[in-house]
């Protein structure tokens, strides 16, 4: 869709996006490092309540201001295609950001510390209620998890179609295969839902 | 929200930027983005901000009179002789992603930047995800092994 013709202008890619949720210091912005052909970027947003629909900005004085980083990196796949990866702070606080983050997302990847398993569950319940097809990831810090995927799946009370799988968030091909996990998934829900 | 929380006409308890005047010191850096886009926020009416992967180039005409704009207009121009999103050029002129919105919506108004939206239904498009799975599939596990 363009809005202008940019007469001899490199005509630029499609984007399309995957958006990587998790608790601070879950390793996200290593797993994008880890697979974008870009050092990670950090963007800042800033976030008020306004964007949420509960009033206009600046018309109430009830209106919060919070800035968000986000940090992203990007894979080309070919010239006419991009994938962004988008890494979010998980906190719930910030869930209502996110309708623009994870708006046309292709699916959802949040990162699990398995000594903190709290912080994941803001972000495991956004991508169920928009339904998104999303996978969690273990980071297995130092080569190893703390608990087995069975225990992690119990307690952190997620479907059985939601997979559940461990990775390194420093390991390239870890980090390769999650996402393929990921788009994967998204391909047996178009499936589903008969595109 | 009922009549009585809103301001009334004339009533100055909020800065041109939106925020409350008694929180101004500490706020400092929240407060100048916004008086780039004089106040304005990236969906602040009923129009849906542009998405953050959204691609932006200058236009011809763009480059051509790039030096006839101001400050963050000019850099953006500037940077989007090669194509790239809307995230990456706030990251890279390290603005806050909003004002990069508001001022790409206006830059494509005044014709010196292109504006490519995502395609809403990317995510559905099984040709789409299978050309991502395969070009994902092609990356070797680690850098040193790319030939």
């Amino acid at each position: 869709m363009t809005l202008i013709d940019a007469e001899a202008q490199p005509r630029p890619p499609l984007p399309v996006k995957l958006v990587i949720a998790g608790g601070f210091g879950v390793g996200k912005t290593t797993a994008v490092g880890a697979i974008s052909e870009i050092r990670p970027l950090t963007t800042e947003a800033a976030i008020t309540m306004a964007a949420a629909g509960v009033d206009d900005l600046g018309r109430t004085r009830r209106k919060t201001t919070t800035t968000v980083a986000m940090d992203f990196g990007c894979i080309t796949i070919d010239p006419t295609l991009k994938l962004y990866l988008f890494g979010t702070p998980g906190q719930e606080r910030f869930a209502f950001m996110w309708d623009n983050l994870v708006e046309g997302a292709l699916g959802g990847l949040v990162i699990v510390d398995t000594r903190r398993l709290d912080d994941c569950y803001a972000a495991v319940d956004y991508f169920e209620h928009k339904q998104i097809p999303f996978v969690v990831a273990v980071n297995a810090f130092h080569g190893r998890i703390e608990h087995d995927l069975t225990e992690v799946r119990w307690a952190l009370d997620i479907a059985d179609r939601v997979p559940l799988v461990a990775f390194d968030a420093r390991e390239r091909g870890s980090v390769r295969d999650t996402l393929l996990a990921v788009l994967e998934l998204a391909l047996t829900w178009t499936d589903d839902r008969g595109y | 929200m009922t009549g009585g929380d809103q301001p009334v006409d004339g009533e100055r308890d909020i800065d041109p930027a939106g925020h409350p005047a008694g929180d101004r010191v500490g706020r400092a850096s929240a407060v100048r983005p916004f008086l780039v886009t004089a106040g304005r926020v990236a969906g602040g009416g009923s129009v849906t901000p542009l998405p953050l992967e959204t691609q932006v180039v200058s236009t011809v005409g763009g480059v051509a009179g790039m030096d006839q704009l101001a400050f963050e207009r000019r850099d953006i121009v500037a940077l989007c002789r090669r194509p790239q999103s809307l995230a990456e050029v706030a990251a890279r002129l390290h603005l806050h992603l909003n004002v990069v919105q508001v001022l790409a919506e206006d830059l494509a108004s005044s014709g010196d930047l292109s504006v490519h939206l995502p395609r809403p239904q990317a995510a559905y498009d099984r040709s789409v995800l299978r050309r991502v799975i395969d070009g994902l599939r092609a990356i070797p596990d680690s850098r040193e092994s790319t030939s």
